[in-house]
Parts: C-alpha cells; structure tokens; sequence
C-alpha cells in the first residue's frame, strides 16, 4: 500500500509538472531526459448475442501512463568521465497507474472488494548499456521473441495478465515485465551469414504465471461453461456429496537457483531470409492441477486435495521470415516450435498407462508450426492514396504425445437435478491432437492527413467454427487527443463445439457476453 | 481546372425559376481565384519546360522579388508551381549563382570496370564518384544517367539528421506534427567499403520517430545495395509489437505515414531505374532554394511553401520518367536535377488517371563550408556541433516541401542536417539487425 501511495503521489506530481506545458514533443527536462506517455479514459460496454443488447457498462478503466528516459552515458562520456568502451548507457522506466470506475458505479462489483479495480505499477524499468560488440539490459522488462503477432509460440518469456480483458489489449500492456538480465553479442558477418547476433536471457527468480481471474462477476472472469459459479457437488454412483476442495498453489520458489529461467537465440540472415534459432528453459506459466488426494471423508462429504503446478518447460523453435518481392510482393513469415511440458489433465478413470500415478495430470510434448503472409495492398476502390497492409497468419498445434483421455481446461458447471443450490463441474473438454486457427487483418488510413485508421480483424477455428471479429476505428483528432471506438463480436457458423482458441459464440451468450462496445479517449504527450 | 455543370433532369415546371438561381450561385463560386488557376497538367509543364525561356535579362542578385514580379519569376518557377509559389506576401530573396566545389577526393576512387546495361541500370559501380561526370544531352541514356548521378551524388548520406515534419490542409490547418531522427552511411567508397566484408551494401540508415506519443519509438531499418537490380531491405520496429518486422521494401506507391509522399518521391526520385521509361528534356534554368541561410519559414495561403528565403538561379537537367506499370499511379514524373551538384531540386507528379499533377515536391539546401559563416538553425529536440559539417563540400538537405494537389494536401519538413563520419565498428553495430529487436520501449 505504502509503494501504491508513492507511485501514485509520483505519477499525479509529474502530470501537474507536465500539463502546462505539453506539446507535440516529448517533453525534455534538461539535456540528458525525456518523459512521453497518456492518459486514458476506455469504456467498455458489454453486449448480448444481439448487437448492443442488454447493453452493460464492464469497465471504465482510467490510465495514466509515464514513460521516460535517462540518457547519462552518450559517446563514451559520463558525468565528464571518459568510460571506455562503454559507449552508450540508459536509464527507461514505465510506470502505470489504472483506476476503474466501474467499481464504484456498479453494485453488482461490491462482492469483488475492490479485487481489479486499481493498479500502480512500475511496469519497466531497465538500464541499457552498450560496449560494442556487446549490449546489455538489465532490469524489469519485456523480451518478444517469434514471428506470430498475438499467438504464444516463441512469445512466451513473459507471463500474460488476462485477468482485466483477457488477450484482447494491445500484448506490450498486459505483458507481466520480469526482472531479468537480456546480454546481446553482435556478431555481424560469419560465413554466409549476415546480421547475425547471439542473444542470452537470464531470469534468475523472477517466475510469474499468467493471471487469470476467476472471481465472477469480474466481467473476464474465467467461470467454465454454463453457470457462473463454482461447483460444490460431486456425484458419485447416484448420491450427491458436498465436495471439499483444497487446492495448493505451488509455483518455483523464488530464491532457489535451480529455479532459474533462461533462453538463447541465434538470428541471422541467410540469402536473404531471416532466421532464428531459440531455446528457452522455463516454466509452464498456464499451471495444471495434480490430484494429491481424493475420497468420501464422511456420509455427505467428499474431500480432495489438488496442486497447482508449473512444470519445466522446454522450448526449441525456429523462425524465418523473407520478403519476396518480384512474384508476390509480399513477406513471409514462419515460426516453428516444440515444447517438452505442456501440462494437462486427465480424465477419471483413465486406463495406468495413460495415468500411471493416478493424479489426474501430465506433461507432454507441443508442437506449433505457423505460416503468415503479410502483404501491402492497394484496393484503389476503397483507398486511392494508400495501401492496405493485409496480415494473414494459419496456426497449427499439434499434441505429439496424444491421447482420447487428456482434457483441457475448459470445465461445464450446471445445477444438480432436483437439488436447488448445488452445483456439478464435468470436464469434457477433450483436446484434440491437432488444433488449427487463422487469423486476418487488414488495415490503412484515410484523410489528408491519414488521421482516421480503421482496423479488421478476424480469427476462425476451422474445426469448432467459431469466430472472432474486431471492426476498430481510431481518430487523432488533434495533437494530443485519440479517439478510439470498438466493436468485438463473436460468433460461430455450425456446432457447439467450444475449440481451445476463446472463439466462438458461446463467448457472446450469457454468462460471458463478450460482444464488446469500446470507446476510448487517449490524451497523449 | 474546376468544371461547373448544370443539369435538370426533372421536370421543366421549375426551371424557368430555377436556373436563374443556379447560376447566380455558380457565378458566386467561380471566384478570380478559381478563374486564374493555372493549368497543372503534364502537357502545361512541357510546354512551359519547352518555351518558356528566360530572357537575357537575369535576375538580380541581391533583390527580394514580390508579387509584383511575377512576370519574371514565371521564366523560373515551373509551371506546376505557380499555384502555390505565387502569393500576394511572397518574398523571394535572389542570391548569386555560385559554384559549389566537389568534396576534395570525388571521383578519385572510382573503380573503373563498370558499365549500363539496355535498361539503363548501372552494373558494377561501387560508389566514389559520379558515375558519369559528363552528360551528352544527344545519349538516349542521358535520363537515366542524370538519375544515377543523383543516387550517388556527394552529401546523399553520412549524416545524422532530427526532422520536423508538419502536415498542412488547406488555409493552412496544422493536422499533425511529427519529430524523427535519420542516421545514414555510405558504404560504398569506391574502391573499398565502409565496413570490409559488406561490399555488397550501397548504404544503409536508421531513422527513428520522436513523436508524437502513437509514433515515438517506432523505427525503421533499411539497406540498399551497390547492385540497382537487388531489392532493398527492410525492417520496422514497432514499441507496440516489442519487435522488428520485415518490411516490403518492393512497395514504393503508397502515401507513407500520412505524409504527401511516397517512397518513390524520395529525393525526385527513389524508385529503381529498370521499372521505368526515360526521356531526357534537356537543361532549363529554374529557381531553387539551392543555398538557403537556415530552414525556410512556410508562408502563401496554406503554408506550405517556403518563404522570406533565399533562392538561385540554377541550370538543371530536366528528366522525364514514365512507370512501365500500368498500375502505378503515376502516368509521368519529371524531375529537375542541379546540372553541377545533382541534387533534385523539383519533382512534379502526374496522375495516371488525368494527367494532372498529382504531387511535386520541391527541396531547401544548403552547402556544408556555408555552415562556418551563416549556421542553420538547431533541432528543437537536440543540439549538434555543426562544425563537424565543414570541410566535406557537400550539400545537406535542410527540407522540403511536399504537395499532394488532389487532396489537397501538403508536407513540410525541416531536416537539421549534420555530417557524421562512421568508423567500421560503430557502423557495423549501428545498422544492425540487432540494433532493431529493442527500442525506445
């Protein structure tokens, strides 16, 4: 609470400090600093099946953004002493500060106790020193690594906070920095290689899992299928029992060593296609639950007790992209990865071979091919002063060691028959081993200026057949004011099969009711 | 020109009333103005290349012209321009037309063996020099040459350049203002590269946005190569995306950023040779802001063009390009090249659908040894040492104008140019891909 107090006292100072005198520039303090960011005002008004039915205002969620830069080491030169090689060095940070009114507008959010309703935060905050060939940062921050935009192949160093709008924000907002050290060998031409660079990663004791609410009615709350609440019933040959449930979240510990993180890449250019190759040892920041014990305690109760675990993670994959210019103008893309460790679930009853432990859960091997194509095009008839820029990417994700009795984690909760007030969870989400995904973009901008920027996109899931549609247009209307307006929808063209992407028209349908109306005001300096 | 149309298509009970009104407004909106635009079609331009010659009567050094002396300024301003350059406040300030030297080693490094092939295009040259000194207005390759000489002209690159762009609607309505930061070096010296082992490379650059907040960190990686027939590469990254992302280098048509360009206007002409067909136009004298004090205030009824700055009388090639594409929304480019310093000084646009001018771009330069006596003016973001331009016997571009006239529409940038000399290793880390997988944020 103290830090929260700072941060905030620290952010409202430096806005006062700025406001009379912002401009199109970052603004400057002396030489050597410089400070740019945002405030924020995103409405989010939920919709039923229908467009704009049963409108819900979800989130009102009010940001102020500082992000500065501290240059104390320029051409071999700090504080009038010569340092060497050293050349270069950077002091960056980016602190956040969010309060959603919405909180405090809606009753129906007092339950939550304020859970997600304010966040203050030194996002990142990192220094960056360059001794050619060598380049270091060191500090609180994010690492991208892959080909895909907005799809966790390679993009998997930093944990994701899905728990105020799932993945549907902008990744560099909702990435969880961590404190890690990224050291760059740039190593230039070698053989037949050009631009080529060694890349290591430390994480030392920074692991963090993904975030995911499941405190309904936290509007991104992570509830299962069917009713909003938790399940407190299990049925056993026939007869209902209260279930007690103990779960243990056991992630890393964070000061042992052995739990350190880490990666390495490998990028160059080789007749022109650009390639990488990475590895990255971590953690399964999407945990799986292991059964620790599980039995009928007394006549009403049955009593189990789960872990939550993070197993090891083991990432190779490769990238390549290349821009063809002559036959089909156009870039591209490819990503490739395998993964040793992916958790999962395994269903009741499963035969020992499959669950030898009997605890319900296991580690298998991923592997993710991607194709994109990414293309500026002109369609004169809609735009005659520019192009449209066309991004088509096919996903393809692959269980290696496959079996009919793994389940995911999409759960269904319905009421018991005959037995007001007491609820059932069936897990029959049965992984497929192969899952597919396609995604499409297309984007441009109109006025004299290019100040109107409208923005499609689309995701399918051939086999479930579930959709996603985003139709987006942003306004600059002047130097510093942004106008964004939004509309999410989601759909489905046959079936009610849920897939693993978040797509389809059960997401529109109550509890969830996703179709999402968002407008927002972005004050930029 | 505008084209007023009345037509009835209804009934006539009407009319006997109506039209009367109708023209009354029409007559209300064609105003002198409207009525004195000038024709800004390819044809005017040709024929102003062709006869409109100044008279032997040269324009004085020393004196500011007016709008009251338009009749003079019409022999040096292309046709295209008037529309814009013209205006009741103007003030042009007409400097001596002087000789600029080369930088002290031009041409002494240039490796022989090279050669154009039935394109045009030059093969094997690596830089050094022009790669023809002289031009023989009679060689049915004298277009592609004067081109040539310009994409390889002296001061082109080795720079470290903060810009301010600004991007005008008519009445001059300030629509957006944009900081960013180029970095350029030559690779190709002649007989030797910058960086031993990139032989290949003709130069590369960086360029970064400042702001405003939506762009900051974005940046912008792109090598071009000693080989006119290799694309060019590039890559972009983007603060949002926390990454680089290859570019299609290939796309040169599509306005850029909102701005009134396209790559294909960079500098005239930024395009590749082979794509094209040429004509050469023979010399004209025009009036260009060739060496101007500092970066020229924006003045006339949009301001958009320069003004209050000083001009010369200059002799440039002038050089017709015409797209093989049907597609490319050019149907003629023609550009006027300095005949002694080859840097571009007007470019006019034709719209493939009508011929009409569809954007020009006009450029304010100044020459580095002037930088000792008369300094431009410094970035409003950063402070350089201008003495390190002196000595090169370059010119620097301190900006340019940009016009899109269908929009209609206009950019106005102001470069604060400064040479910067690369050693091998700090150009090998500095354009590098490694450089472009981490950013501002």
């Amino acid at each position: 609470m103290v830090q929260r107090n700072h941060v905030a006292r620290l952010l409202a100072a430096l806005f006062a400090m700025l406001l009379p005198g912002l401009s199109w520039a970052i603004v400057k303090i002396g030489d050597d600093i410089e400070l740019e960011g945002f405030v924020k005002a995103y409405n989010i008004v939920r919709t039923g099946a229908s467009f704009l039915d049963d409108a819900d205002l979800t989130h009102q969620r009010n940001t102020a953004q500082v992000e500065g830069k501290y240059y104390f080491l320029q051409e071999g030169e700090a504080f009038g002493f010569k340092t060497g090689p050293l050349e270069e060095a950077t002091f960056t940070f980016l602190a956040r500060g969010v309060y959603d009114s919405a909180f405090d507008i809606k009753d129906s959010f007092d339950v939550l106790d304020d859970r997600g309703k304010e966040e203050y935060k030194v996002r990142e905050a990192f220094f960056d020193f360059i001794m050619p060939p060598f380049s270091l940062r060191l500090g609180r921050q994010q690492v991208v690594w892959g080909e895909t935009d907005n799809f966790r192949a390679l993009d998997i160093i930093n944990p994701l906070d899905r728990s105020w709008h799932g993945t549907r924000e902008s990744w560099e907002d909702i990435r969880i920095p961590l404190w890690m050290a990224r050291g760059i060998w740039d190593i230039g031409k070698i053989g037949t290689l050009d631009e080529s660079f060694l890349e290591i990663i430390l994480i030392p004791d920074d692991f963090q899992a993904n975030k995911v609410p499941t405190d309904y009615p936290r509007p991104w709350a992570f509830t299962g299928i069917g009713l909003p609440v938790p399940a407190n019933t299990v049925d056993i040959g026939g007869t209902l029992y209260d279930l007690d449930l103990t779960l243990i979240d056991s992630p890393p510990e964070r000061s042992e060593l052995r739990n350190m993180q880490s990666g390495i890449r490998f990028k160059g250019i080789w007749n022109d296609i650009d390639f990488s190759f990475n590895y990255f040892y971590g953690f399964s920041q999407t945990p799986g639950v292991r059964t620790l014990s599980a039995g009928i305690a007394n006549p009403t109760t049955f009593a189990t007790t789960a872990e939550i675990v993070y197993p090891r993670i083991n990432v190779f994959g490769m990238t390549a992209n290349y821009s063809e210019d002559r036959y089909t103008q156009s870039v591209f893309r490819l990503e490739t990865t395998v993964t040793k460790g992916i958790p999962v679930g395994i269903e009741p009853g499963a035969p020992i071979n499959i669950d030898p432990d009997g605890d319900g859960f296991d580690t298998v091997d991923q592997s993710v091919v991607m194709l994109a194509i990414d293309r500026p095009t002109w369609i004169k008839p809609l735009n005659r002063l520019r192009t449209f820029f066309l991004s088509t990417q096919f996903f393809w994700r692959r269980y290696l060691d496959h079996s009919s009795h793994f389940r995911g984690s999409f759960y269904e909760v319905s009421e018991a028959p005959g037995a007001p007030g007491r609820y059932l969870s069936v897990n029959n989400d049965k992984l497929d081993q192969d899952e597919f995904v396609i995604t499409f973009s297309a984007s441009t901008s109109y006025g004299g200026a290019g100040l109107w920027k409208p923005l499609f996109v689309l995701a399918y899931d051939p086999r479930s057949t579930g959709g996603y549609t985003k139709l987006q247009m942003e306004y600059l209307y002047s130097r510093n004011l942004v106008f964004k307006l939004e509309q999410h929808l989601y759909w489905r063209e046959s079936g009610d099969d849920q897939g693993p992407w978040g797509l389809g028209s059960y997401l529109a349908e109550p509890p969830y009711r996703r179709n999402e109306t968002a407008f927002t005001v972005t004050f930029q300096f | 020109m505008k084209q007023f149309r009345i037509s009835n298509a209804h009934g006539n009970c009407s009319k006997s009333r109506l039209l009367p009104l109708l023209v009354a407004i029409v007559a209300s909106l064609i105003t002198p103005h409207t009525l004195a635009k000038p024709d800004q079609s390819y044809q005017a331009l040709r024929d102003w290349i062709d006869n409109a010659r100044p008279g032997q009567a040269a324009l004085e050094a020393g004196r500011h012209l007016t709008i009251a002396d338009r009749h003079l300024l019409e022999k040096y301003i292309p046709h295209t321009a008037w529309e814009y350059y013209f205006f009741d406040d103007m003030d042009m300030e007409i400097a001596t037309t002087r000789h600029y030297p080369a930088p002290d080693n031009w041409g002494k490094n240039v490796k022989p063996d090279y050669s154009v092939d039935e394109t045009g295009t030059l093969i094997g040259f690596t830089g050094g020099g022009y790669p023809f000194p002289e031009i023989d207005p009679n060689d049915a390759m004298a277009g592609q040459k004067v081109i040539q000489n310009m994409l390889w002209r002296p001061g082109a690159n080795d720079y470290d350049m903060p810009m301010v762009t600004w991007l005008r609607s008519e009445g001059g309505k300030l629509d957006r203002e944009m900081e960013y930061f180029s970095v350029n070096a030559t690779y190709a010296k002649g007989h030797h590269s910058l960086v031993p082992g990139y032989e290949e490379v003709k130069s590369k650059q960086v360029m970064e946005f400042r702001s405003p907040r939506d762009m900051a960190g974005a940046k912008d990686m792109s090598i071009r190569y000693v080989d006119h027939y290799r694309e060019n590469s590039g890559w972009l990254y983007m603060p949002e995306q926390r990454k680089p992302r290859r570019t299609l280098a290939s796309e040169r048509t599509g306005e850029l950023m909102g701005m009134d360009m396209i790559r294909e206007d960079s500098n005239g002409f930024g395009g590749k040779v082979f794509e094209n067909n040429w004509a050469y136009l023979g010399t004209r004298k025009v009036l260009a802001t060739n060496n101007v004090l500092t970066n020229p205030e924006f003045g006339g009824p949009h301001l958009w063009v320069p003004h209050k700055t000083r001009w010369e009388v200059r002799d440039a090639h002038v050089v017709l390009i015409k797209p093989k594409s049907e597609n490319h929304p050019y149907s003629a480019r023609i550009v006027f090249v300095d005949a002694e310093t080859y840097w571009t000084h007007w470019m006019f646009a034709f719209d493939r659908t009508d011929d009409q001018m569809l954007r020009m771009n006009q450029h304010f330069l100044k020459y580095s040894e002037d930088y000792a006596t008369e300094p431009p003016a410094q970035a409003p973001y950063i402070k350089q040492d201008f003495n390190k331009s002196l000595g090169h016997k370059v010119f620097l571009h301190l900006g340019e104008t940009d016009i899109n006239a269908k929009k209609p529409h206009a950019t106005m940038t102001h470069c604060f140019t400064n040479k910067r000399e690369f050693s091998a290793a700090r150009a090998k880390q500095f354009f590098s891909l490694r450089n472009m997988i981490s950013g501002r944020r």
